[in-house]
């Protein structure tokens, strides 16, 4: 068994409570840091951690808390992106089940780096027994004086709230998400400015996601030390929630160490491939990442390795396909998902997404033409020029299929129907 | 119209905020609750209470997916048709719920009973194939699973 | 200035230039579809892809949403953008029908442009064209979703510039559908602007559809000439006839568009009901012939009763030129007037918002967007001078506070701070606020100016309303640029001068105050500098009833204007009524000699604005019936002469020459040249020379403060669909007008037991107004709104602000007994 973190409270049936929480070192972080840390110290460990987002942007957390100015207006904001929807994830869901305190100090933790006030949970419908767990525990909390009015006596004011999705796909964006919660439309908008610096109502506004949060009380707490000693390579740090699905034994949730080979992933947790199953493909985080073909079963599953293969660890969510999968059906079916969900701003996702899907289907049903493998791969270039990073997600798995698995779209065009019936 | 005592509670709330918009799918929701669905005169009435234009608060209650804008059944049924369900069978699932309750994809049972709507992956994938119904989850799905669960649901009704 | 290079091509241009404009200004246009310079980049469409070689952002860049660099190398011809533009064609085209023939957008089209120059004219994709459902948006604009590029101009028009609520966007990805959320009339009454910002077809111009395509059309520059603002337009004719008027692009006016009024307001000019030839004592005659026998019978009454038996009536919307021939041959003649406007009070509003427009505080449109503090006194933008709202707006977008001081209840498409005042309690006001709005003691000012800024601290309105005006005078304290906008119809007669005096107060201060007159009229700016005050309709009704007055020559003038019913006995006094109008009016029918004149489309003429700039239209066609009326509408036509038919009307100052014995080949340029100083000197496109100062500048109004107590004050509204002698005739117009009601604030309502939905009849002295009673909650008390719509007789309070006892309204039964 590796070391667990994140699910040290993990439970089959049941959240872990208060006292569990507390018993297993929650809250010490908070009561450290309220009682003689700086926001300055607090973003610094988490930046020497070298914790990176892990919502799908890996964008360093610290840093990110470090870019609102100590000068800035007031009020500020924590969001807490629990908008999950990218398909293949769940690691959110599991956490805030398994347990909910670690992300409220978590938020609480980045609420103090920034001097902010108020935290909100931004957080998807289908999520609505996740949310009113949160609510539950949000005001178990407040009771116990660890949220709201002078926190531990400290002096520091602290206020969670959930704000609850309409649903779709492109609130989980920043922008889009902080256009969602102030009742607008939730296109995404370009910076400048950063949400940093005029983010919810113009007001500095920091967003993370769950794990992400969930992640700073335990570095506050342990040290960055301890957290990049955590991780399995010497380029990633920490551990890792891994949701594992599709053609595997056991298809779940995994907290492992940064690193770990996918390989092991699937045969030691997992269970294996599934019964009669040969590993051919995974996409290795979520939608918006590309095929990862067989050759790098062995890969280590931490941000950098994933670029160097030249693709991306995205939510650590890892769909498995086996060797009777038909990779242009699941293709189109991610293109339905993408063709779907675009908020319908800018040309290339609105309009490209749904052609570059109808092309697919054709191909998928026996209909497609030799030119179409030439059209796609031109839309799929173009599509990276979109507005936000909605529709390069969707090109991901579309330009990978492309080029790994050329022989199996043509084999569908040459025999005028799918090959895997 | 909107009875009194939910008018007041939607009211409490808004008051409650310091930006009564960012309230605009709860109230959405609430009102949803309320009427079966969002009528164009609970948009008007959403607008009322948050002090924006109807126009402004159809522009978001068009956008997502859980509000709905058309009538629909007691029971919405989400059926996962995302990447993962659709590996483990997800589509002979709908078309098994289409066939057992004799509608097609987005529409309502003639009892009014059941609406009929795929979604996009609901975060369930470990428990693949798998729906909602009124936000509830269900899964592993089979065809005996869904049969039993109609049933209990058609009986409490 | 930024300097970089664009396909190989130096561009310099100031910092804060986006790309696209930057290459604009070297002519290199690329192409865009969401971009637009009035609403900004929103980086939706994608189309303007160019290649960023050198630069701090390099690659496929929009050249909308990025500014120019020093050093920066821009390439649009570059293989992998064009290639991307190409994509973002084909893309918009997998769902755009493929009829362009039978869109009336075809021709005037963006996406048809930008479809052929990019070379995209195969389909190589298999996918089914969405479909939507369209929606009727009222009596001006065509809706067509399924020609949807999704570029988001409509909504970010409509909403963001112009303020209004009910056009949206619905629904998500491919379903986003930009409507109302149901079938209905537009609310904006900018809405035609949707047809103008629209790259394809979905929002086309009703009235004109079908009428022809753009390459059809003769197309001319003019200038529009129903309200004062002179925004400038683009006239579309074919076939001896305008269908179509488009906004023409003014960066100091009108920016990029126009009301609805301005575009829809031209078909009285092709009006079946027009008359188009000239007769005597009711019978039809030759132009020249009734030219001869009008100049007889006016020569014959100035021998018999002197020459100054002879007036001339005028109005705001006569041009330069006509303006010019009244002047000249009025004071050759020894003819009186012209007259202009319905009496005293009116004609004194007129002079001094005239006279006390000068040089240092005088501003545009585009200035008013600039400023930071706008108060608005007795005028109502949206129905007065409609794009002067759009300007208002955009200063409020960007942080401007907005004030209203009005009798009435003045709705704009922004927020303001309202300040409900009697018209005769505005100078008063005025002044207090100026008295707040100045922090010091004016040690810096001149004395007169000193002494101006003491009279103001000495002006009291009312207890009730006086601290609401000392916190509007704290607000504009710290203003950079505050404009005051001074109307001249729900105003006191010194309210302008005092509205002008304000602005040169905190002009004096050392900042940069403006004062901008609405004026009634497209050419009132140019009567009132030129006109005397004392020659008013009153004065011309006191003439006539003296017997001083027995010839009068009406050039183009709704007599209503000059406060005549249709019916008024006085007329049938004269001996001889000349009327030249391109109108059908009462009074041109009960002519002795009537004369048809040109509209403006056909003659042209010069116009200026109420900001002083000159602007000229120029004649769009020759003139002559449309051909749809001659043949019978059928194509082509059939009927053949050797003449034009219906083409005798003539410029109403060739009309003036004659009726003078000048011949009618006189120059419009020697005309304008008789005018006095500064009009003499008008030049277009230039602005008047306006004088260094007024000579009655700081000049305090003699007794600012005049209560009407126990009375109500009747003030006229215009509404800016049914009130404008031009416009009001266009069918399309017509299905907008709104209800015709005599507005009460709810406390004198109640005061007089009146209640909505009531018939009242108000005898004003001269006349008898009658009409129903509505409600109106954010008006005056104190207060009489007459609305000057059909349906109400508002002739009789035409010189209003005028006064009338309680006593004089009572109550009527529909069919008008008490």
């Amino acid at each position: 068994m590796t070391a667990q973190v994140l699910f040290k409270n993990r439970h089959p049936d049941r959240i872990a409570t208060l006292a569990e929480y507390r018993h297993s070192g929650g809250y010490e972080a908070l009561a450290k840091v309220l009682a003689d840390s700086s926001r300055q110290q607090v973003q610094q460990v988490l930046t020497d951690a070298v914790l990176l987002g892990r919502g799908g942007a890996a964008f360093p957390a610290g840093v990110k808390l470090s870019t609102v100015a100590a000068d800035a207006p007031y009020p500020r904001y924590v969001v807490c992106n629990a908008d999950e929807m990218e398909p293949g994830t769940f690691k959110d869901r599991v956490l805030i089940h398994a347990d909910p305190h670690q992300l409220l100090e978590g938020i609480c933790l980045a609420g103090f780096a920034v001097d902010a006030h108020e935290g909100i949970i931004f957080i998807r419908p289908e999520y609505e027994g996740a949310a009113r767990i949160l609510e539950r525990e949000i005001a178990l909390a407040e009771k116990e004086g660890l949220l709201g009015q002078n926190i531990l006596g400290s002096g520091f004011d602290f206020d969670i709230i959930v704000h609850r999705s309409g649903g779709r796909y492109i609130c989980g964006e920043v922008t889009a998400q902080l256009n969602a919660i102030m009742g607008r439309r939730p296109n995404p908008q370009q910076p400048p400015p950063y949400p940093t610096e005029k983010g919810l109502w113009d007001r500095p506004t920091v967003l993370q996601n769950v794990e992400t949060l969930c992640c700073m009380p335990h570095i506050v707490r342990n040290g960055a030390d301890w957290f990049k000693g955590l991780a399995r390579t010497e380029s990633g740090a920490g551990t890792k929630i891994f949701g594992i699905s599709g053609r595997v034994r056991r298809p779940g949730c995994f907290e492992l160490p940064m690193g770990v080979r996918l390989s092991e992933i699937i045969e030691n947790h997992a269970g294996g491939m599934a019964e009669g199953s040969r590993f051919k493909a995974c996409l290795p985080g979520g939608a918006s990442t590309g095929f990862l073909p067989a050759e790098h079963y062995d890969i280590p599953m931490d941000f950098e390795s994933l670029k160097q293969a030249g693709n991306r660890l995205g939510t650590g969510a890892i769909m498995v396909f086996d060797h009777r999968t038909c990779l242009v059906g699941v293709t189109l079916n991610l293109m339905e998902f993408f063709a779907r969900e675009s908020c319908g701003w800018c040309t290339p996702c609105r309009e490209g997404l749904p052609v570059i899907r109808e092309l697919l289907r054709e191909i998928e049903e026996g209909r497609g033409k030799p030119e179409y493998v030439g059209v796609l791969k031109e839309m799929g270039r173009h599509l990276w020029n979109a507005y936000c990073a909605f529709a390069p997600g969707a090109a991901a798995p579309l330009e990978s299929l492309l080029a790994h698995f050329a022989d199996e779209v043509q084999e569908h065009i040459e025999r005028k129907a799918c090959p895997f019936g | 119209m909107l009875p009194e005592n939910l008018k007041k509670e939607l009211q409490d709330r808004i008051a409650a905020v310091d930006h009564p918009r960012e309230l605009v799918v709860d109230v959405l929701f609430a009102l949803q609750a309320h009427y079966g669905f969002v009528t164009d005169e609970a948009v008007e009435e959403a607008a009322g209470l948050l002090g924006m234009t109807p126009m402004e608060v159809d522009e978001v209650a068009t956008f997502y997916t859980f509000v709905y804008r058309r009538p629909v059944g007691k029971y919405v049924i989400h059926v996962c048709d995302s990447v993962i369900c659709w590996l483990e069978g997800g589509r002979s699932l709908q078309e098994y719920l289409s066939q057992k309750l004799s509608i097609a994809p987005g529409e309502t049972t003639a009892d009014g009973l059941f609406t009929l709507l795929p979604v996009c992956c609901i975060g369930y994938c470990d428990r693949a194939p798998a729906m909602l119904i009124n936000k509830k989850v269900y899964g592993p799905l089979t065809p005996e699973t869904i049969d039993q669960l109609l049933d209990e649901l058609r009986e409490a009704h | 200035m930024i300097k970089l290079i664009i396909d190989n091509l130096r561009v310099e241009v100031p910092p804060g230039t986006r790309v696209i404009d930057a290459a604009e200004q070297a002519g290199i246009m690329i192409p865009r579809f969401c971009y637009h310079p009035a609403l900004g980049a929103v980086g939706a469409c994608r189309v303007c892809a160019v290649q960023v070689l050198e630069g701090s952002c390099r690659g496929i860049r929009m050249s909308c949403m990025i500014e120019a660099e020093e050093g920066m190398v821009i390439s649009t011809t570059d293989e992998e953008a064009v290639a991307f533009r190409r994509q973002v064609i084909e893309w918009l085209m997998a769902n755009h029908p493929h009829d362009c023939p039978v869109c009336d957008e075809g021709g005037q089209c963006l996406l048809q442009d930008m479809t052929v120059s990019g070379g995209h004219g195969r389909r190589r994709l298999p996918v089914k064209k969405r479909t939507h459902i369209d929606q009727h948006l009222g009596p001006l604009v065509v809706h067509e979703m399924n020609r949807c590029i999704q570029c988001y101009r409509c909504v970010r028009f409509y909403r963001e510039y112009a303020g209004y609520t009910d056009l949206g966007v619905m629904g998500s990805a491919g379903r986003v559908y930009f409507g109302r959320r149901s079938d209905g009339v537009l609310e904006s009454p900018f809405a035609g602007n949707l047809i103008d910002v629209c790259p394809t077809g979905v929002f086309t111009d009703r009235p004109s559809r079908f009428k022809g395509r753009y390459w059809d059309f003769e197309r001319t520059p003019s200038v529009c000439i129903h309200c004062s603002l002179g925004c400038r337009v683009t006239v579309n004719t074919r076939y001896r006839e305008v269908v179509r008027v488009e906004a023409a692009h003014d960066p100091q006016v009108n920016g990029w568009f126009i009301c609805d009024r301005g575009r829809y307001g031209f078909p009285y000019a092709s009006s079946p009901q027009r008359p188009r030839s000239a007769r005597i004592d009711g019978r039809k005659s030759g132009v020249d012939e009734a030219l001869d026998e009008a100049a007889r019978r006016l020569s014959g009454i100035a021998q018999r009763h002197g020459s100054g038996s002879v007036a001339l009536a005028a109005s705001g919307r006569v041009c330069l030129e006509t303006l010019g021939a009244l002047t000249r041959f009025g004071s050759e003649k020894g003819w009186r007037g012209p007259f202009f406007r319905a009496g005293p009070r009116t004609a004194e509003a007129l002079q001094s918002a005239s006279k006390n427009l000068e040089e240092k505080i005088s501003i545009s449109l585009k200035d008013i967007e600039k400023s930071d503090f706008i108060l608005l006194v007795g005028c109502d933008p949206v129905n007065e001078a409609p794009m002067l709202a759009l300007s208002v707006r955009q200063a409020r977008r960007r942080g401007a506070v907005v004030a209203l001081a009005d009798a009435r209840s003045v709705q704009l498409p922004l927020d303001a701070r309202r300040l409900a005042l009697r018209p005769s309690q505005l100078t008063a006001a005025l002044m207090r606020f100026a008295g707040k709005a100045v922090a010091d003691g004016g040690a810096a000012l001149s004395d007169r100016a000193r002494g101006f800024l003491q009279a103001c601290r000495d002006s009291r309105v009312d207890p009730a309303v006086d601290e609401q005006i000392d916190h509007l005078g704290l607000a504009a304290r710290e203003s950079r640029r505050p404009v005051v906008v001074c109307g001249t119809s729900a105003v006191a007669p010194d309210t302008p001068a005092a509205a002008a005096n304000v602005a040169r107060l905190l002009a004096a201060e050392g900042r940069k105050a403006g004062f901008f007159p609405v004026l009634p009229g497209a050419n009132a700016l140019a009567l009132g500098l030129a006109g005397r005050t004392a020659d008013h309709g009153a004065a011309l009704r006191e003439a006539l009833e003296k017997g001083d007055v027995r010839a009068l020559v009406v050039v183009e003038t709704n007599l209503s204007e000059l406060g005549f019913s249709a019916d008024d006995p006085l007329l049938e006094n004269l001996e001889a009524l000349v009327v030249c109008d391109c109108l059908d009016s009462a009074a041109g029918r009960a002519a002795r000699v009537f004369i048809p004149t040109q509209t403006v489309f056909e003659a042209g003429g010069t116009f200026v604005s109420a900001e002083a700039r000159v602007r000229e239209a120029r004649p769009a066609f020759r003139g002559g019936t449309p051909v749809a009326q001659v043949s019978g509408g059928g194509h082509p036509p059939r009927t053949f002469s050797p003449d034009i038919p219906g083409a005798d009307p003539l410029p109403a100052w060739q009309v003036l020459a004659a009726l003078a014995r000048e011949g009618t080949r006189v120059s419009a340029d020697t005309l304008r040249k008789a005018l006095p100083a500064p009009l003499c000197g008008a030049a277009p496109g230039k602005r008047l020379a306006l004088p260094a100062s007024a000579p009655d500048a700081f000049q305090p109004p003699e007794d600012p403060a005049t209560a009407a107590d126990g009375g109500l004050e009747v003030v006229v509204c215009e509404h800016i669909f049914g009130s404008e002698p031009l416009s009001r005739r266009a069918a399309c117009l017509q299905e907008l007008e709104s209800a015709p009601r005599l507005g009460l604030h709810p406390g004198d309502a109640a005061a007089l037991q009146l209640s909505a939905g009531q018939r009242v009849a108000v005898d004003c002295g001269r006349g008898v107004i009658e009409g129903e009673i509505e409600i109106v909650n954010e008006m005056a008390r104190g207060v009489l709104l007459v609305p000057r719509l059909r349906g109400i007789d508002w002739h009789a309070a035409a010189d209003g602000p005028l006064v009338v006892a309680v006593a004089d309204i009572r109550s009527v039964k529909p069919n008008g007994e008490s």
